[in-house]
């Protein structure tokens, strides 16, 4: 636990000082007027993406180690249960580092507005869509049994194409179009809005749009993948191979 | 009551096709335990998972309590306890009751019925002092009693059991299927086993799988009549075709129990009523004499300790 916590300050504290030795004019040049503040609400949020989605994939792989996952799939709730205790566990865990890297911030300075209608709303349509990533990542997993591209995608990439601990203005133009794909960097800057400058849903409403929107696809598609990809398995008698 | 109804499935891997089950079909009535039996890789324990719902067949269909595995699984899956034969199974740093009761709340239980009904089967299959001992601590046969125990967590009607009593010795072996049929008498149950002591104790119907057909099925006494009687020869040379018969070797002679049918010169020590084992050695043929022949390699003497 201690070392959990600390894997969650220490980032914010690195990039504080990043923040501090460039120096305030060169963070104002790229469009960030208060560094720290930038930081502290990217890295509070980017692990709710990254690593709801990597646990889910590897709770899987572990269930199927165990030989426990057959017992899911027979069970009431059948493999929507085994997903929602992952992500719930994932949910809890990065709410109380959200809450820690937000306290950090605090102590660093930053100064908070927030819209807690708007922030809601925000936060509530990324774990959706996080759940739709989740999903397929999971299924790839049962197919592959083996490297996951979507949480190898998440886990490595969204820090560097979401907008946490920079804005993606500065990105090259085909890597910042594939950062709009994105639904975290929609919801980052969202977030920053709503918690920092107390913007409302109306003011919001175009980033909203696209995290419904992301949602509206994502959602059915996970579920369909989820589903199909546990179809398959039991066609192949491959449920519990790993 | 389980019906199996055509039930064929081949596995593919790459260009290779397994067929697993070929029109495969039978019936066990309620209150029957009924036996699977068959060499390795015969499709025992394909059934099985056919059955709970974890494997899709290609044709044919199977129904529990009348409910089809291929169109209603929610509804076989509240009929069915399974106890399948991996025994990692389980939450190792995890106690036996704590495990039970995990299982028991994603079966639906309330925690409060999930501890009641965890208490409850601990009781009946003896681990009630172990309770809180970490699974990892297990003994074999103590984590097949936890596994049979899952297996009955929503009281099902139907009770499939994957070689229940592999890795037990021969105490725990006859107390386990004690257990079984103390728990069978007003249920269903289909096993699988390589161990036909077991086989003769507990069943009442069973059913021989080879290469994934189901090529013998009755009673015991009906299974035992396919054979007529067996006699005990002993010979210089073993017949091609008979290493499946061979049962010793002492100063140059073997031992071979072969049916009465089967002609072979040698000396005829003794004729006696079958075991089911003779029954199964004769059914399964070249698939015995594949196996034996591999492990041949050391001489029968060796093998057999003499």
């Amino acid at each position: 636990m201690v070392l959990n916590v600390l894997s969650w300050i220490l980032p914010v504290f690195t990039y504080y000082f990043v923040g501090t030795s460039l120096g305030g004019n060169l963070v104002e040049s790229i469009g960030v007027s208060n560094y720290t503040a930038f930081i502290v609400i990217g890295l509070a949020f980017q692990g709710y993406v990254s690593s709801t989605i990597t646990t889910i994939s590897q709770r899987l792989r572990n269930e199927q180690l165990y030989g426990t996952i057959e017992y899911y799939v027979l069970s009431s709730g059948g493999v929507v249960s085994f997903l929602i205790y992952s992500v719930l566990w994932g949910f809890v865990i990065n709410t109380v580092n959200a809450a820690v890297t937000l306290s950090i911030g605090l102590i660093l300075k930053v100064h908070y507005d927030v819209n807690l209608l708007a922030t809601v709303i925000i936060i509530f349509l990324l774990l959706l869509s996080t759940i739709g990533f989740a999903m397929i990542s999971t299924g790839f997993t049962m197919i592959v049994k083996q490297g996951n591209p979507i949480s190898f995608f998440f886990s490595t990439f969204t820090t560097l194409m979401s907008g946490t601990v920079f804005p993606v203005t500065v990105l090259p133009t085909l890597v910042k179009d594939i950062s709009l794909a994105i639904p975290l960097t929609w919801a980052l800057n969202g977030l920053r809005l709503s918690m920092l400058y107390g913007e409302g849903i109306m003011q919001l409403l175009n980033i909203i749009e696209v995290l419904v929107l992301f949602n509206v696809v994502l959602l059915p598609l996970g579920i369909g993948f989820y589903s199909y990809s546990f179809k398959m398995a039991r066609k192949k008698g491959t449920l519990s191979e790993y | 009551m389980i019906e199996i109804v055509n039930v064929s499935k081949i596995f593919k891997t790459g260009e290779k096709e397994i067929k697993a089950l070929n029109n495969v079909s039978f019936k066990l009535e309620k209150g029957n335990i009924g036996a699977l039996v068959g060499h390795n890789g015969a499709g025992k324990t394909t059934l099985l998972k056919i059955l709970s719902t974890l494997i899709i067949p290609d044709n044919g269909d199977a129904y529990i309590n009348g409910y089809s595995v291929t169109k209603q699984e929610k509804e076989v899956r509240k009929n069915i306890g399974i106890m399948m034969v991996s025994e990692r199974a389980f939450y190792y740093r995890l106690s036996g009751f704590e495990n039970l009761v995990f299982f028991g709340i994603i079966q639906g239980l309330s925690i409060s019925e999930a501890k009641r009904t965890a208490n409850e089967l601990l009781d009946l299959v003896g681990l009630s002092e172990w309770k809180d001992m970490q699974y990892m601590k297990y003994s074999t046969g103590m984590q097949r009693k936890l596994a049979l125990a899952r297996a009955l967590i929503l009281n099902p009607p139907v009770i499939l059991l994957d070689e229940p009593t592999l890795g037990m010795d021969v105490v725990s072996s006859r107390d386990f299927r004690s257990l079984i049929k103390r728990i069978s008498k007003e249920k269903t149950v289909l096993l699988t086993s390589h161990n036909m002591k077991e086989v003769e104790d507990l069943a009442d119907r069973i059913f021989v799988l080879k290469r994934g057909n189901l090529i013998a099925e009755g009673s015991k006494e009906e299974i035992l009549a396919k054979l007529g009687k067996v006699k005990l020869v002993s010979v210089r040379e073993v017949p091609k075709g008979f290493d499946k018969f061979v049962v010793g070797y002492d100063n140059g002679t073997y031992l071979l129990r072969v049916p009465e049918t089967e002609r072979v010169s040698g000396e005829v020590i003794k004729e006696e009523p079958p075991t089911l084992e003779d029954v199964f050695v004769y059914l399964m043929g070249e698939e015995i004499d594949s196996t034996r022949n591999r492990s041949r390699r050391g001489g029968w003497g060796r093998r057999a300790g003499l």
